[in-house]
């Protein structure tokens, strides 16, 4: 009953939006435009978008967007204020604040990636099973999750920290350890609410066991929530791993850790404010640019709206 | 017998909250007979279906299957010969897979070969071109998902199926066009089905014999001629059979409460 | 008009002026995908009858029920030449206005009774609430209504019912609550959707013999939207037919054989009878004329 006028395609928008596809790969491809052109309708959607990438693109190509390695120390200029020289001033070594910037991005992609990595499926293999299985399987992990959730995250990171010692990667691995939890528990409950959907009773008629419904019928449906629920948290993981840089427990000097240089630069708040301050905006725009893209791929991804055309 | 169920009864729950939700249910179709199961809400008529296909373990009887003793588990092969159909065309398919997508499943988990031209062949015999083949649900009308359900039903090629209201979400011309389809299928595969619903209309059009459910306990069995004419012997099932057609102030004086 | 308008009625006196009057309503959403123009210039009255909209899924019948109470959803607008209710102008009410009059006067009744009542709050609660937001009385008096509302809509033990919540009554019963909440400020129009399609067909007798006291008694005039052909023909006193947005046809319920348009006739023809062979059913042809020309858009007014 829709009288949209849709205006003629050719090439690739014809191919993107043909009513019939002709192969599973055609029909993955319209599904994705498809949901891209509603993602586009979203003007604060595509700004996370934008910092998202711009993100990505300063990490990438680093070497050539800072002049130097950013930890090159020239003592003779140090906490210089930003000039045309040095647009974000200098710290208390000399170093470039604007390339520790750009070489900061780097650690913070690294991490985010890494937590994405263990999280994820950690925290949907955990919680499909014990919604799956039930019983006595969903009770012991479900037990084990409590344990993880009834811990402060930052709190339960330090303990972490301090036992497998300073450092990026245990930083990462206690950020990780802390936060899969409620992935657990969101991916639980979806699974709760899916099995008993006629799709996955018609799989179970057909013989499907119960590992094939668990990665191939339900882990499908749940991915989209993680995605979102992840992007949301990211400002979060951000933040904890900046937290335990400025405790001196992440990123160890003299890496360009963006959380370690606002710890070291508080000393100069006041008079020379670049310092710690230009680091902390970094923060707050990746931050908010991951919340932005959650909550715009929230809609598009939400399985239960249809997204069609 | 194609299907052969014995003193079926069906128990949820343990102590105060025990629900006894089929008692003592015997039932028996012929092979190639379409056999209808009526009832309202709760009347224990979809139960017997999920116990048959083995979503619910919680039986106690025996049913057979062309002669094979089924158990509450089963194994991947037998479930080949009996599929189900569900009422609604909207939940019943994965909502991230294509056509393509569910109707490959099964080949795969039996190991069947020839996909293509079976999904091809199978589209076809339910009414959609090919070039249905790679579209996913929410880019399919009602009737189109559920001619899809029927197809992923049809592919294993079974002997039974088991259809859980199969038109009661569809508007009533969709309704018309699945249930042409559901009685050519049948004549032309041999197919037993065992259909379920609320509608004495629908089940008085697909199936020869209709049992009629209250309260977990077959009341009544008759054969389509009955069911057409009123003959009917039960006072819950004269009741059903007045209220089916339509609006009637008079009758609803003596409609009552069967327990 | 009026003959045409009357024909069906029989046990109230007639001839006044109707209850609702719409002529030539348009509702129409923008979604991404483009404009959707979901009812294209439907006209009708009610009077103190029992009115059916029929039609299938994506016809506008809800959205034309929905319309008259204007709560379509916020990326739909309204649009009519006329929308009256009892001398009031629908179209120019303010919000205010239009709050007072729903569920006041005008009240509407879901399918499914699970999602219209509140979950925490006991039914008999949320009965002497909508009595008291309507009215100024005391909560012993709205109690006492509520009550009696409750034994009116056949509930056995009210006192029982009054203090139970939504989840603890059985879908019938649910509907028959909502209708207690819906009739107890005594509205002069009920619009109803879909209320018995979750229903035990002999549960939606009774439901619908409730709406029946109510037009017959209190001179109500009741819009039953459904897309059940033969329950409507059955229950109302005139069918209205719509498909794609537009009436096509309508009906006095009694002659509802004598229809003469193809897509009512497909309809009817299309429903497999209890008396009827194992045949195939027709299937209903549809012809992309009806959507732009003939049929009976002007709702049988002249």
């Amino acid at each position: 009953m829709s009288d949209a006028s849709i205006k003629p395609n050719r090439g690739l928008t014809a191919w993107l939006l043909a009513d019939f596809p002709q192969n599973a790969f055609q029909a993955r491809c319209q599904r994705a435009y498809i949901g891209w052109l509603s993602f586009k309708t979203n003007p604060i959607a595509m700004l996370g978008l934008f910092i998202v990438s711009f993100l990505c693109f300063v990490a990438l190509f680093a070497p050539l967007i800072a002049s130097g390695d950013g930890t090159t120390q020239d003592l003779a200029n140090r906490l210089a204020a930003p000039s045309a020289e040095h647009w974000f001033g200098t710290d208390e070594l000399g170093r470039d604040v604007f390339d520790r910037i750009v070489w900061g991005s780097r650690v913070t992609l690294y991490i985010i990636f890494l937590v994405s990595i263990i999280v994820m499926p950690i925290g949907l293999i955990i919680g499909t099973a014990s919604g799956l299985f039930g019983g006595i399987v969903d009770k012991v992990l479900m037990r084990i999750t409590d344990i993880f959730l009834a811990f402060p995250r930052l709190i339960l990171a330090l303990a972490f920290v301090a036992v497998l010692g300073p450092g990026l990667e245990n930083a990462v691995l206690a950020i990780a350890l802390t936060t899969w939890s409620p992935y657990a528990r969101l991916a639980r409950a979806e699974t709760l609410t899916l099995r008993s959907s006629e799709y996955i009773m018609a799989a179970e008629i057909m013989g499907a066991s119960k590992a094939r419904v668990l990665f191939a019928h339900i882990m499908p449906m749940c991915l989209s929530s993680t995605i979102v629920r992840l992007t949301l948290d990211m400002a979060g993981i951000i933040l904890t791993a900046a937290g335990l840089g400025f405790l001196g427990l992440g990123a160890q000097p003299p890496l360009a850790e963006w959380g370690a240089m606002i710890a070291t630069g508080r000393d100069f708040l006041l008079d020379q404010w670049w310092v710690p301050t230009i680091p902390g905006i970094a923060i707050l725009v990746v931050s908010l640019g991951f919340n932005l893209l959650g909550d715009g791929l929230r809609d598009v991804l939400d399985p239960r709206s249809s997204g069609g055309h | 017998m194609m299907i052969d169920i014995k003193d079926l009864n069906i128990v949820f729950g343990s102590g105060h909250n025990q629900i006894h939700a089929v008692r003592d249910v015997n039932l028996e179709v012929a092979e190639g007979e379409s056999y209808g199961l009526v009832g309202e809400s709760g009347s224990g008529k979809s139960t017997i279906l999920r116990a048959m296909v083995g979503i619910n373990a919680h039986w106690t009887g025996s049913i057979k299957v062309d002669g094979q003793l089924l158990t509450p588990k089963r194994t991947v092969a037998s479930r080949k010969h009996m599929q189900m159909v569900f009422q609604d065309p909207y939940g019943s398919l994965h909502p991230r897979r294509t056509v393509d997508d569910t109707l490959k499943e099964p080949l795969v988990i039996h190991n069947l070969d020839d996909r293509d031209e079976r999904i091809i062949r199978i589209l076809k015999e339910v009414g959609l071109g090919p070039e249905f083949r790679f579209r996913y649900p929410h880019q399919l009308s009602g009737g189109q998902r559920q001619r899809v359900a029927i197809a992923r039903a049809l592919i294993l090629e079974p002997r039974v199926i088991l259809l859980d209201e199969p038109t009661s979400a569809l508007d009533v011309s969709v309704q018309a066009e699945i249930l042409n389809l559901l009685s050519a299928l049948r004549k032309a595969h041999g197919l037993t089905y065992i259909m379920v619903s609320h509608d004495l209309a629908v089940v008085g059009h697909l199936c020869s014999k209709i049992a009629v459910m209250n309260r977990g306990v077959v009341i009544e069995e008759m054969t389509e001629e009955q069911m057409r004419s009123g003959e009917v012997a039960h006072d819950y099932t004269r009741q059903l059979w007045t209220a089916s057609h339509g609006y009637d102030r008079a009758a609803l004086k003596t409609f009552k409460e069967f327990a | 008009m009026n003959e045409m308008r009357m024909t069906g009625f029989s046990s109230e006196p007639s001839g006044q002026d109707p209850l609702i009057s719409v002529r030539d309503l348009h509702v129409r959403f923008t979604t991404p995908k483009g404009p959707v123009h979901a009812v294209r210039g439907v006209s009708f009255d009610l009077g103190r009858e029992r009115l059916g909209i029929v039609g299938e899924s994506g016809s506008g019948k809800s959205q034309t029920g929905r319309a008259l109470l204007r709560l379509t959803a916020g990326n739909g607008s309204i649009d009519a030449s006329k929308m009256e209710f009892d001398g009031l102008d629908l179209m120019k009410a303010s919000e205010k206005k239009m709050r007072s009059i729903r569920g006041s006067r005008i009240s509407m009744i879901m399918q499914d009774p699970k999602y219209s009542l509140n979950p925490v709050l006991t039914v008999g609660a949320q009965i002497a609430e909508s009595c008291r937001r309507h009215e100024d009385i005391s909560k012993a008096d709205a109690k006492k209504r509520a009550l009696a509302m409750l034994d009116t809509v056949r509930i056995r033990e009210p006192e029982k019912v009054y203090n139970l919540y939504p989840h603890q009554v059985s879908g019938g019963m649910g509907q028959r609550i909502m209708i207690a909440m819906m009739l107890i400020t005594n509205p002069q129009v009920m619009i109803a959707d879909e209320p018995t399609s979750a229903l035990d067909v002999t549960v939606q007798m009774q439901v619908l013999a409730l709406l029946d006291d109510m037009v017959r008694e209190r001179g109500m005039g009741l819009v039953l939207i459904s897309h059940d052909l033969q329950l409507v023909s059955s229950f109302c006193d005139r069918v209205l037919v719509m498909y794609g947005g537009r009436i096509m046809e309508t009906l006095d319920a009694k002659n509802l054989d004598q229809a003469q348009h193809p897509y009512t006739k497909g309809l009817l023809n299309c429903l497999p009878r209890l008396d009827g062979r194992h045949d195939d059913l027709p299937v209903l042809k549809r012809d992309p004329a009806w959507l732009t020309e003939g049929g009976d858009a002007d709702g049988g007014l002249t």
